[in-house]
């Protein structure tokens, strides 16, 4: 594959983030393993609580430690060790060689300060630049992510803003130091469809023009669809099944991320046919269950699968899951007495 | 799916709902009127702001219109008036979006279900009862959860003791206000689900506002659009999706990420600039003007009617013309 040719940027290895709580040892992350290359777009993908949005918390070390802890695992961002860095070196790295898009753009602006400012003070802070070369600099970015009359813009205050261009204006502060990592955490869930197309648009085009790898963390499956070149489906706190886009949407192997596409009433679909669903919630991550963490709402499970968890299986190249199904040893439907598996 | 009729159950004759605000009139509704029909699911979508809520509370009997009439099944349903309110939460009842903030976290399930009950008078406390746990099984949960207390509970299960309280006093017509919007994937099949089988058990009617057009589209037997208080386009579900007419629902439904990679790299997406513009003082001409790409002079100058292009098939736009015969 012409990917395996650049350069790795990130590499996340058997990651494990766990949060010390009253209740007990929430494991959120439990042995995530992905690597993203310069220029690519990874998709993470899962329900609320799969651990998906802890795991790019992590990669910018942004949770509070404590409550959160890294018991075991690597994250290496170039040749930054980041499970080791200290927060004095974390600050040189955020902005710098990796940045964030938040969900909420209401929330993350700063309400008492011009958002020109606000971009101002994230380039002054990683580049050597007077005020007056910042704010230009600030001026030119608000201008690529297409933000109209961006001079007087730039003198307005957060809530002057409507919620496309906030957004707009997040990715701009995020881009001004040209990161090599931006992870997007769901960037459009808060917006209208009409500007999320909008937004998914821009972002394309950055990925086209400045070579940036973008981690997407999503859980709109359409979205992923339209961006991605990889797709990591977690579930929880592990990464399930990964795969190019083709693969997770056309070849999936993984019973998880087929019921979850399933799960989706395609454009043409007929009315008369039921929905797939998933029974159940996913499990509490306060106790794992020892084996497979879909096994209690997997139509497919079987005894191992509640006993063991499975290890990583190739299914095609760049393309694993993680699910005793993919044994070589594992019997047939017909011989496990399955009738009618959907 | 549904048991459609032509009785018409719910007629909204030019409604119109303004908020005084300051800096002006908000006109959240203006001059909205379409019929519902028993027994059949109406969606109703729309970007944040357009109105769309506020039209399903008007509907459902919270706001008083501003001016407009509202009639169910052939009478007249005057909202200012005490008693006809209080007669009108007997046949139509709402389920909210947020799951969490729409169930009182000091009550138990039990409880929040018999409310309505207790308030219209039906039944004695024992049959109320039953009737909780009766619910409580139509929906998929269990009787020994009528005791707990709504923080007990998952997102999707709360969703489903809305769905138990709002069926609580048998209604006949349900606004269902954005109801899997915060609920997980695998968790909104689940309820979408749920209200098609009670739909096709009860012979209910559902008003559906929702932002995610391919579910709207699987449960909806007719659809209109909105965009910034009127509505914009009407069509049968099938009728709007084949042959979009309205420059913005063509925007809309283009728009809507499709999950198959293929696909999504074929489709022509139209984007439209901009954002939607404030509902306080809106233009004079059509609302949609500032953005459409195909904005022409009198656009500018009048406000398009809605009015029937081909049998069932709504459009305001003056772009658009029925075909003479």
């Amino acid at each position: 594959m012409a990917k395996d040719t650049k350069k790795v940027v990130l590499d996340v290895n058997d990651l494990h983030v766990s949060f010390d709580t009253y209740a007990g040892e929430v494991k959120a992350v439990r042995g995530v393993t992905f690597t993203l290359h310069e220029g690519e777009v990874l998709a993470i993908v899962g329900e609320s609580g799969c651990g998906k949005s802890v795991t790019a918390q992590t990669v910018m070390k942004l949770n509070p430690m404590p409550p959160a802890r890294i018991p075991q695992g690597e994250v290496h961002l170039g040749e930054h060790d980041i499970v080791k860095a200290s927060e004095k070196e974390m600050q040189t790295l955020r902005g710098k060689e990796v940045s964030m898009i938040f969900q909420d753009p209401m929330t993350c602006l700063n309400p008492t300060k011009p958002v020109g400012k606000q971009i101002v003070e994230a380039i002054r802070h990683h580049r050597k630049l007077s005020t007056a070369e910042a704010k230009a600099e600030a001026i030119k970015y608000l201008k690529m992510v297409n933000i109209p009359n961006a001079e007087e813009r730039a003198k307005q205050y957060p809530h002057e803003f409507s919620g496309g261009m906030r957004q707009r204006a997040m990715i701009a502060m995020a881009l001004s130091c040209n990161p090599k990592v931006l992870i997007a955490d769901e960037p459009t869930t808060a917006l209208d469809v009409t500007i999320q197309a909008q937004i998914m648009d821009l972002l394309a085009e950055i990925k086209e023009e400045t070579d940036t790898a973008i981690i997407l963390i999503t859980h709109d499956l359409g979205v992923v669809a339209g961006m991605a070149d990889r797709v990591a489906v977690m579930y929880a706190g592990k990464i399930v099944e990964t795969g190019s886009v083709e693969d997770i949407f056309y070849r999936n192997a993984h019973p998880y991320t087929q019921a979850l596409l399933k799960s989706l009433p395609s454009v043409d679909a007929d009315k008369t046919e039921r929905l797939v669903s998933i029974a159940g919630t996913p499990p509490d991550l306060l106790n794992p269950p020892h084996g497979c963490g879909f096994a209690a709402r997997c139509k497919r499970c079987m005894k191992i699968c509640q006993e063991e968890q499975p290890p990583e299986f190739t299914v095609g190249e760049g393309h694993v899951a993680s699910c005793w199904l993919l044994h070589p040893d594992c019997p047939s439907p017909e011989e496990r007495g399955e009738k009618d598996v959907d | 799916m549904s048991t459609k009729s032509n009785e018409v159950l719910l007629s909204l004759e030019d409604i119109c709902k303004y908020f005084k605000v300051s800096g002006g009139t908000l006109k959240a509704v203006d001059h909205v009127s379409f019929e519902i029909h028993k027994g059949e699911t109406m969606g109703l979508v729309g970007e944040s702001g357009c109105g769309k809520s506020t039209l399903g509370r008007v509907a459902m009997g919270i706001y008083p219109p501003t001016s407009g009439k509202l009639s169910y099944k052939g009478k007249a349903v005057n909202l200012k008036h005490g008693s006809d309110r209080f007669n009108y939460s007997k046949v139509a009842q709402i389920i909210f979006q947020d799951p969490y903030a729409s169930l009182d976290p000091r009550m138990t399930v039990s409880s929040i279900i018999e409310e309505g009950m207790v308030i219209h008078n039906m039944y004695d406390e024992k049959r109320r009862k039953e009737r909780v746990y009766e619910l409580l099984e139509m929906v998929g949960l269990n009787r020994e959860h009528a005791n707990r207390f709504p923080h007990e509970f998952s997102g999707g299960q709360r969703q489903r003791i809305g769905i138990a309280r709002a069926l609580a006093i048998e209604p006949e017509f349900i606004v269902c206000d954005e109801p899997i919007s915060a609920l997980d994937v695998s968790i909104q099949s689940q309820v979408i689900n749920l209200l098609s089988d009670l739909q096709d058990r009860l012979g209910l009617t559902y008003l559906f506002i929702a932002h995610d057009l391919n579910i709207v589209k699987y449960i909806s037997d007719r659809i209109a659009v909105m965009y910034l208080g009127n509505v914009v386009e009407l069509a049968s579900s099938d009728e709007l999706y084949k042959n979009t007419l309205h420059p913005y629902s063509k925007a809309l439904l283009s728009a809507v990420p499709i999950p198959d990679p293929n696909e999504e790299a074929q489709k022509k997406r139209i984007i439209i600039s901009g954002d939607v513009p404030s509902p306080i003082n809106t233009p004079k001409g059509c609302n949609f003007a500032g953005r459409c790409p195909q904005v022409c002079d009198q656009c500018k100058e009048s406000k398009p009617k809605l009015q029937e292009i081909t049998p069932g098939h709504f459009v305001a736009c003056h772009l658009v013309q029925p075909q003479k015969k």
